[in-house]
């Protein structure tokens, strides 16, 4: 991502009614580049991308910024704003089947993107519309394109959402737990398919999910997001050698190992604290095994432990003495 | 031994229709599920939405009625469907269900929900019985003032299995207990659940369609594919070597830090139960299908060799395998 990162942001915040929401991020994804946020609900791995995009209602008040190219879209006119929604960038969400519109036939709802960013119609954008779906795999294409979404399986639906997405020939897709609400089998056809479209396009991915498995499978760089910021960024592979954020460490004990002993799962214990009730600090203080008094005095910022390798954590390092990590998870 | 639980054969039709003209079309839900549970132990019942696990738990329960097979509790079939011991049996086996909040009253606090069951059964439900169950599962007892949403989802979860525990059950049937909740707060509960059957010998059905909570929790695994069950056996046996296509394909799409690439994709989607395949089930999806496989289908029985259940024309060795291009 050296030199010319695709998005920038820069110390994003989002407020709602006064309450801080997503509370100063700050990434940057390169072109082509695969990047995971993974975070619990509530961290704000959602909103930053719907912050980003100005996708949030009026009431949110939203700062920082964020540039496209070099170019800031946060607060742009609506004019660039449409441009650069499902043109250069686009968005596929959780649940398929409400992101579609109901009473529109599949083709027609995938050759209104393409009219809309590709200046496509009639016979054309049939045709291109029909070429898309058989990008994402969908059997039996040309006759899909008059089906409705509620003839469509879930895994289909998304499949319909993705090539919605692709109309547009964006340079970032940024997919909103997309598999969230699918079976495990469709999962895995949806993730290859993901992975399908980026090598072939060479389209830039930003995979926002609550499953570490997922992100792990899929992106090359992975921030960890918690209580409305970023507690930790690196390359994947090294996310799950050596985290380094307490609550990295915990969320990765807390997944129930397929291989080796079974025994008590490391809780992190306790819960997220509620928005309007922050820790004065480091928010996970309250939580957290290796808390010490000088952690409550102010939010830890972002910095480098290991080049490439950032944490917001004031004794960041090893795994404590209470969460050991799972074997499979060490590396080998 | 008398197994606490024994269901045999259990199967659970419904009736469709589509449209307002068309002709009613049976949809078999459960299809000749056989399976048996001891006391203090877990069965983990797996498999996409859809294959029947839930209608499972609830014909173990006798809160729906199997249409052929039958259920037995501690060795006695289970009395009609809302007669007097069918009312007594019922508060010696409990549901926990996936959604906290839809499973509370948002109208009721915690404590006055706690001490329903007991009062219903015509337990003493007095506070301090309450606070008991609530320090039982990590709750404070001041938190049986509360409201479902003044708390966090783990601690609805929490109040949800007090509630449950009340009436002291034997079995608890848990349906999707923690696929509603967060990472950190799955392995709580989770645990919780653990420490619960080891203290009060509660045998678990943990239905789930998460493979890593089922390993955590099972001693035993069923996995389960449009209605039936396809392959049955000791949870790491089944996880490391699954014999059955479809659990080879379930436990290759586990998401997994330390592999890449490599699994196995299924084909297609979780077939209709309205519409279902000849034979096996499984075999317009199966890499492995033969002939066979769309004429008739597998039983369930041991393998050949290592004893594990499964129910597979190829893993049985009746046939050799065919593997279509991919």
């Amino acid at each position: 991502m050296a030199g010319a990162a695709l998005v920038e942001i820069r110390d994003l915040a989002v407020a709602f009614d006064g309450t801080p929401a997503l509370r100063g991020v700050s990434l940057s994804i390169g072109k082509g580049e695969s990047l995971g946020l993974v975070g619990e609900s509530g961290c704000g791995k959602s909103v930053t991308w719907l912050a980003a995009l100005g996708l949030l209602p009026r009431k949110a008040r939203v700062t920082g910024s964020v540039q496209l190219a070099g170019q800031e879209i946060l607060h742009a006119p609506p004019a660039t704003l449409d441009r650069v929604r499902g043109g250069r960038v686009a968005m596929i969400f959780q649940d398929p089947a409400s992101s579609l519109n109901p009473v529109h036939r599949i083709g027609r709802q995938i050759t209104e993107a393409l009219q809309l960013h590709r200046g496509l119609s009639g016979a054309a954008a049939r045709e291109e519309a029909r070429r898309l779906l058989e990008q994402v795999g969908m059997p039996d294409a040309l006759r899909r394109l008059d089906a409705y979404p509620h003839e469509l399986s879930g895994g289909q639906n998304q499949r319909v959402m993705i090539a919605i997405a692709l109309a547009g020939q964006p340079e970032l897709l940024v997919a909103d737990e997309p598999t969230t609400a699918l079976d495990v089998t469709i999962q895995a056809q949806i993730l290859t398919l993901l992975a399908e479209i980026r090598r072939d396009t060479g389209m830039a991915l930003v995979l926002i999910s609550h499953d570490l498995g997922v992100i792990a499978e899929t992106c090359e760089r992975v921030c960890v997001m918690y209580a409305g910021r970023i507690v930790e960024e690196t390359r994947t592979e090294r996310l799950f050698a050596a985290p380094s954020h307490p609550y990295a460490q915990g969320l990765m004990a807390a997944l129930p190992p397929i291989h080796g002993p079974r025994r008590p799962l490391a809780a992190i214990p306790g819960s997220v604290p509620e928005p309007w009730a922050m820790p004065p600090g480091c928010a996970f203080a309250p939580r957290c095994p290796r808390h010490v008094a000088a952690c409550d005095a102010a939010p830890p910022p972002l910095v480098a432990v290991t080049p490439g390798h950032c944490a917001a954590c004031i004794r960041p390092g090893a795994a404590s003495a209470r969460a050991p990590l799972s074997p499979e998870l060490l590396p080998a | 031994m008398t197994p606490l639980l024994e269901a045999r054969d259990l199967v659970r039709r419904y009736s469709m229709r589509r449209g307002m003209l068309g002709r009613p079309v049976e949809v078999r839900a459960v299809d000749g599920v056989t399976l048996r549970l001891e006391a203090g132990k877990t069965l983990g019942l797996v498999g996409e939405s859809g294959c029947g696990k839930s209608t499972t738990g609830r014909m173990v329960l006798g809160l729906e009625a199997p249409d052929e097979g039958d259920v037995q509790f501690e060795g006695a079939p289970m009395p009609p469907p809302g007669s007097l011991p069918w009312r007594r049996q019922r508060a010696r086996m409990q549901m926990v269900y996936q959604d906290p909040l839809g499973a509370l009253d948002r109208r009721l606090t915690i404590g006055a929900q706690v001490a329903e069951p007991l009062q219903i059964h015509g337990l003493p439900a007095d506070d301090a019985r309450v606070h008991a169950l609530l320090r039982q599962v990590g709750l404070r007892p001041d938190q049986a003032e509360r409201y479902p949403h003044e708390l966090s989802g783990g601690q609805r979860q929490r109040s949800v299995l007090a509630r449950a525990l009340a009436t002291d059950p034997v079995l608890l049937v848990c349906d999707e207990p923690i696929s509603a909740l967060d990472v950190s707060i799955q392995a709580q509960v989770m645990n919780l659940l653990v420490d619960l059957q080891q203290q009060r010998g509660i045998a678990l059905l943990f239905i789930s369609h998460d493979l890593r909570a089922v390993r955590q929790m099972s001693h035993r695994v069923a996995v389960m594919y449009l209605g039936r069950i396809v392959e049955e056996g000791e949870p790491d046996a089944v996880l490391h070597e699954p014999a059955h296509p479809y659990a080879q394909a379930l436990v290759s799409a586990i998401p997994d830090p330390s592999r890449r690439g490599n699994r196995i994709v299924l084909q297609g989607d979780p077939p209709n139960p309205a519409a279902r395949p000849s034979g096996c089930a499984f075999h317009p999806r199966c890499p492995l299908a033969v002939p066979l496989c769309a004429q008739q289908a597998p039983a369930l029985k041991p393998r050949p060799g290592d004893g594990r259940m499964v129910a597979c024309h190829v893993a049985q060795g009746d046939v050799a395998p065919m593997r279509k291009a991919a």
